[in-house]
Parts: structure tokens; C-alpha cells; sequence
């Protein structure tokens, strides 16, 4: 359990230029240990979808430090930021984010296509995620013929065929029922079982409450972060009814 | 990048295409057109350019064509009854070009007289052409049937004659005319030979002043001074009308094409001072070659610039939806550089679009210009050549607009921050 996966120091994000700068986050320390399975949660504006965006690659901190994996990821360039968006995150978005010309089998390939792997290759490794999330029956669909559990089935199989060291997932039952959402959540409780990392941003008080740890921003800042209270979990839900 | 990986890139570029079939076809339209045009103007290029080498294959480069005309102002009085226009080259010019320009190296002459040549009772109108025995393979004339007369046949002035095709045909003989014996000015012409080709190439016949309505029957030319003479009469209802030509053309030969065009100024020097009225001209058969390569050039340069802009609107057109497919795509950008894509692979993925349309297109445009080819072959009297090498030529032009019209749209696409993207709807 000691394995760092994701440390940030000092992480700060500045938007704008000369006298309009704007500062989005304020200097954030966060370490996240391998196996862990962590919530993000915070009202809009609070910071948590440029955060997210850091942690994913996508972005590059105004200044800090960001290990991923044990490697310096802050200032990278382009190229080797797409390298470890494709070797070390996998994403899961609220709305799946499947490619629609592409049928279920080449959306889970991509990330092994821009990793450069050999067809031949790719394709058991495709096969042996989508049969984990029982969706071997529909390789050949395409995103628009599927419900949107099965989308997102799709999407966490996607998220897992490069083998990363961390998943980001996005609001990933915002887009769906109770029922499909209770069975996601399933899912990412065994991946969490099974030891992998999980990143998750969430504003639904009640999944927030179920994981065993949440980062809470506010303004810029973590205001709280660790188990989730009881109390915790009822100021959100009193906030979200009122 | 492995052959593997390109092929499997290509593979994506040629699926983007059926994803929305009826938008490719309108956005090929473009090439097919400007690779349609590309290949039917290289073909009736290639086609005008062999028609040229065939007529001046026939006439002879190094040859100078000098005809007998009849000059305007010589036309019959009013108050004559008979008249004999006399006009045109003479023995003694033929001696004269012999005499003082030297680059001649031959130098044939040409008697032609009109006449009727008669066959039992079937009249037919002729021009009996005179000609020395080499005339005949330097024009061309190629014997299909029996045999050419010879230097001996005109020593000896024999009484025989070659015809075309057409008068044999106009004979409706029922036995076999090689051998018999037609009427030509009251004199019996033994046909020794049939002459394989119908009749001369259009420019050909222009060049040697020929009338086209009148059968061509080729005599020795000692022959044809022996019984026909130069006199040729015209009788009209109640006029009668002759002209005297002493020689009807002289064909002179130069060795080297280099010496064509100061024979012929020489050429025109000399006669000038011995004719005072215009009743010879010159033809120059290599300046025809060169005006008709010059207009062959024109043509070229106008079919070029119609293409290139036709492919230009092709190469626009992609470019055009393809910046819209790319705003229509933005989130799938934003996804594959979230799942690891770089800059470079988005690019490559919109080249590999562009250039499959664009070469797709082009083996499109490529059918339809060779169909265009057998619809004008079919409906002109234009001659089209295809070449293997244009098609090759089409493509790699399609594949460079292609490209070259992808590069800016490929490029908007990767340049996308990866984080709008997602975002955008």
C-alpha cells in the first residue's frame, strides 16, 4: 500500500494574462497511494474540473509539481503529455465519450492503436476487458445502438486496456438511471477491489459518502480531505435539497 | 511506422469515406472533374500531336513542295472563244533550282493533267498524276496489289498506270481490273497496281494541290509527256477552255532538315525573278509541323490552366468540408488526444481523409475522362491517345492536391486544445 501513484506540490493554476490573471488553484498538496479509491467533490467554480484536468495530462500547472507514477509530469510538452495520457490515465467521462463511427471493439482499441501496438495484438487484450465488464456480446455495436450503462461499460473497458496507473473518472453515473448508475458504481467497486487506483469527481452526496476517502475543494483550495463523516454527507445532501 | 500501421491508417482514411457517402461523392465532384479533364486533355494531346507526325511522316521533313497555280488575273477574255491560259513552273525552272541552289539533292517533277479515263463504257473523272518512280515511296504510295512502275516502265514509256481503291471500285468491274486496261486521253493504260490506301491524309492532298473530287491515277512521268502532254482542256458548252502548265509540281528534297528553310528562301529567290505573276507557291512541309506544334503548344497551355483550375476548385472544395467535418468532429478530436493522441496523429488522420478522397476522386475522375475519350472518338473526328502513364500522372496529382488541401484543415484540427474539445456540443 506504500506506493505513491500521484503527489502534487505546491499545484497552481493561473488562467489569463498580465492584470487578468485569474487563479483557479492555490498551491494544492495531495498524495494518492496506490489502491486507493478517492472521491473529488466541491460546488462548481470550486476548481475541481481544472484539477482533474491536471491530474489527467491535459493540462500543464502554472507552477508546482506533479509525480505521476513516480515521474515528473508537470512540464512535459505536447507529446510526451499525450504519452502519458495514453500509457498512464484512463479517463471515464459523465458522457462516455464513445466515437460513434467506430463500433464497440475499435473504441476500446484506440489507446492500444496510439500506443502503437500491432492489430493482432490488441485484440485479445480488447476482448479479455470488454468480457469483464459483460459486454463480449456486442463487439461489434455501434455506440449509438448501446443503453447508456452499456456505453459506459464500454468507456471503463476503454479506460483499462493500456493498463494505467490511474483512472480519472468524471461524474460517471451523471449520465445515467439509478439502476445503470448502481451498476457502474458495482463495477468500480470491484476494480477497486481488484487494487487499481481510482480518481473519481462526483457531486452525488451519497456515492461521496460510500468511498472510503474525499477530497473536498473549495475556492481553489482542499478544504477537507479523508473519510467521509456523516455529517459531511448530510450538510451536501441538506445543500442540494434546499 | 511499420507498413503494417500505414496500411491500417490508410484503411481508416478509405472508412471515413462510406461513414457519409453522399457528402464524398459531392466533395470528390471537384476531382473528378479536374482528373477527368487532366486525362482527356493528355490523351487528345497525345492524339494531335501523332496526327501531326503523320501528316508531316507523309509530306517529309526535309521536302519543298512547289506548286503550279493559276494566277488571278488570268482568266479567259470575254470575247474569246478559245483560250489557253499559259502559267506555272517550267522545264527550265526545274533546270534553273538544278543549276544554282546547291543544298537540292533531288528533285522530282510532277505532270497532272485532268482527264477522263474510260473502261468499257464507265467514264470516270481523273486526275493523271505523272510522276517519276521515286515519287511514289516518298509520299507513300504503297502498292497493295500487284507492282509499282519503275524507272525502266518510265524510260520506256509504258503505257501503265497505278489507280486508288475508290476507281477500282468505281470501275464495278466483274472481272478483276489488275491487269486490264483503262482509256486515258485515247491511249490504252495497262492497271499494273492497286494503290493500298484509300486516298491521302486531308493536309497531305492540300499540300500537293490535289483535287479531291477527281480519282488520282499515277503514269510515268515520261509516260504522260509522251501521250498527254501539258496541255489540259476544259470544254464547256460552247467555250472552250485550256491551260498550258509545263510542270504541275516540282518536289524538291534537302538532306537535312536544317537546309529546309534556306532552300526554300533560296528557292523563292530564284523563281521569283523569273516569274512576274504569282503562279507558283511554296509548301513547306516543316513549317507546317512547327505551326502546327506552336497551336499544338497553345492548346497545351490552355488545357493545362483549365485543369489546374478545376483541380484547384476540387482541392478547395475538400479543404472546405473538411474544416466543417472537423468542427463537426471536434469532441472525437478531443477524445482520441485524451486517450493519447499527439498532435501528429490528429494531422495524419485528416491528411489520410483528404488524400483518400482526393485520390479516390481521382480513380473516379479517371474512369470518366477515358469515357469521355471513347465519346469524343466517337462523336469528333478528333484522334485521343491513352497512355498507361496518365493514369499513373492523375493520381499523383490527386494525391498532391489532396494532401496540399489537407494540410490547413489537418492542421486546425490538431492544433484543437484537447480540453474545449471534449467540452465541446
Amino acid at each position: 500500500m506504500g506506493d505513491v501513484v500521484l503527489e502534487l506540490a505546491g499545484l497552481t493554476k493561473e488562467f489569463g494574462l498580465g492584470e487578468n490573471v485569474l487563479r483557479i488553484l492555490h498551491g494544492l498538496d495531495l498524495v494518492i497511494r496506490r489502491g486507493e479509491f478517492v472521491g473529488i467533490v466541491g460546488a462548481s467554480g470550486s476548481g475541481k474540473t481544472t484539477l482533474l484536468n491536471l491530474l489527467g495530462c491535459l493540462d500543464r500547472p502554472t507552477s508546482g509539481r506533479y509525480w505521476l507514477a513516480g515521474r515528473d509530469v508537470a512540464q512535459l510538452d505536447d507529446d510526451e503529455l499525450a504519452r502519458e495520457r495514453n500509457r498512464s490515465i484512463g479517463f471515464i467521462f459523465q458522457s462516455f465519450q464513445l466515437i460513434p463511427q467506430l463500433d464497440v471493439l475499435e473504441n476500446v482499441e484506440l489507446p492500444l492503436f496510439y500506443d502503437g501496438a500491432p492489430r493482432k495484438e490488441r485484440r485479445p487484450r480488447c476482448e479479455e476487458l470488454l468480457a469483464s465488464v459483460g459486454m463480449m456480446h456486442r463487439l461489434h455495436s455501434y455506440p449509438t445502438q448501446l443503453s447508456g450503462g452499456e456505453c459506459q461499460r464500454v468507456a471503463i473497458a476503454r479506460a483499462l486496456v493500456n493498463r494505467p496507473a490511474l483512472l480519472l473518472a468524471d461524474e460517471p453515473t451523471g449520465n445515467l438511471d439509478s439502476k445503470n448508475g448502481a451498476e457502474v458504481m458495482q463495477l468500480f467497486r470491484r476494480l477497486h477491489a481488484e487494487g487499481r487506483t481510482i480518481v473519481m469527481v462526483t457531486h452525488n452526496p451519497e456515492i461521496a459518502a460510500a468511498l472510503p476517502r474525499v477530497v473536498e475543494m473549495q475556492d481553489g483550495r482542499i478544504v477537507r480531505d479523508g473519510a467521509p463523516e456523516a455529517r459531511l454527507a448530510a450538510a451536501m445532501a441538506s445543500g442540494a435539497h434546499a | 511506422m511499420s507498413l503494417e500501421r500505414i496500411l491500417e491508417i490508410l484503411g481508416q482514411g478509405l472508412r471515413g469515406l462510406r461513414r457519409n457517402k453522399l457528402r464524398s461523392f459531392l466533395t470528390m465532384l471537384g476531382m473528378i472533374f479536374g482528373v477527368g479533364s487532366v486525362i482527356t486533355m493528355l490523351s487528345v494531346g497525345a492524339g494531335a500531336r501523332a496526327e501531326i507526325l503523320a501528316r508531316i511522316g507523309e509530306l517529309g521533313v526535309t521536302n519543298i513542295i512547289l506548286n503550279s497555280i493559276k494566277p488571278p488575273e488570268e482568266t479567259k477574255p470575254a470575247d474569246q472563244e478559245e483560250w489557253i491560259a499559259r502559267y506555272g513552273l517550267t522545264f527550265d525552272d526545274a533546270e534553273y533550282i538544278r543549276a544554282v541552289v546547291p543544298t537540292v539533292s533531288d528533285l522530282l517533277r510532277v505532270n497532272r493533267v485532268t482527264e477522263r479515263a474510260w473502261y468499257g463504257s464507265r467514264r470516270i473523272e481523273s486526275s493523271v498524276m505523272g510522276v517519276e518512280p521515286r515519287h511514289l515511296a516518298m509520299f507513300g504510295l504503297t502498292v497493295g496489289r500487284g507492282r509499282a512502275f519503275t524507272t525502266v516502265d518510265d524510260r520506256s514509256r509504258s503505257k501503265v498506270c497505278l489507280v486508288r481503291p475508290g476507281f477500282v471500285r468505281q470501275l464495278e468491274s466483274v472481272v478483276d481490273p489488275l491487269g486490264q486496261h483503262v482509256s486515258i486521253g485515247g491511249y490504252p493504260f495497262e492497271i499494273i497496281g492497286i494503290l493500298e490506301d484509300a486516298q491521302f491524309r486531308s493536309h497531305t492532298a492540300k499540300a500537293l494541290n490535289l483535287d479531291g473530287a477527281a480519282q488520282e491515277i499515277y503514269v510515268p512521268y515520261s509516260t504522260s509527256m509522251s501521250t498527254l502532254g501539258t496541255l489540259t482542256a476544259i470544254q464547256r458548252a460552247g467555250s472552250y477552255e485550256a491551260s498550258k502548265v509545263e510542270l504541275d509540281q516540282i518536289v524538291v528534297s534537302v538532306r537535312s532538315p536544317e537546309e529546309v528553310f534556306d532552300t526554300a528562301r533560296m528557292l523563292s529567290a530564284a523563281l521569283g525573278s523569273k516569274h512576274k505573276k504569282k503562279d507558283f507557291e511554296i509548301v513547306v512541309p516543316l513549317e507546317l509541323l512547327q505551326q502546327s506544334e506552336a497551336t499544338q503548344r497553345t492548346f497545351n497551355l490552355v488545357m493545362i490552366l483549365i485543369a489546374s483550375i478545376s483541380l484547384l476548385v476540387g482541392g478547395i472544395g475538400i479543404a472546405n468540408i473538411m474544416l466543417a467535418t472537423i468542427t463537426e468532429r471536434t469532441r472525437e478530436i478531443g477524445v482520441r488526444r485524451a486517450l493519447g493522441a499527439r498532435r501528429r496523429d490528429i494531422s495524419v488522420q485528416f491528411l489520410t481523409e483528404t488524400t483518400s478522397i482526393a485520390v479516390v476522386g481521382g480513380l473516379i475522375g479517371c474512369l470518366a475522362g477515358l469515357a469521355g475519350i471513347q465519346g469524343i472518338a466517337r462523336y469528333t473526328s478528333w484522334k485521343a491517345i491513352v497512355e498507361p502513364h496518365y493514369v499513373l500522372v492523375a493520381l499523383s496529382i490527386s494525391c498532391a492536391v489532396g494532401i496540399l488541401f489537407g494540410i490547413y484543415p489537418a492542421r486546425r484540427a490538431a492544433q484543437m486544445n484537447p480540453i474545449t474539445a471534449l467540452r465541446h456540443e
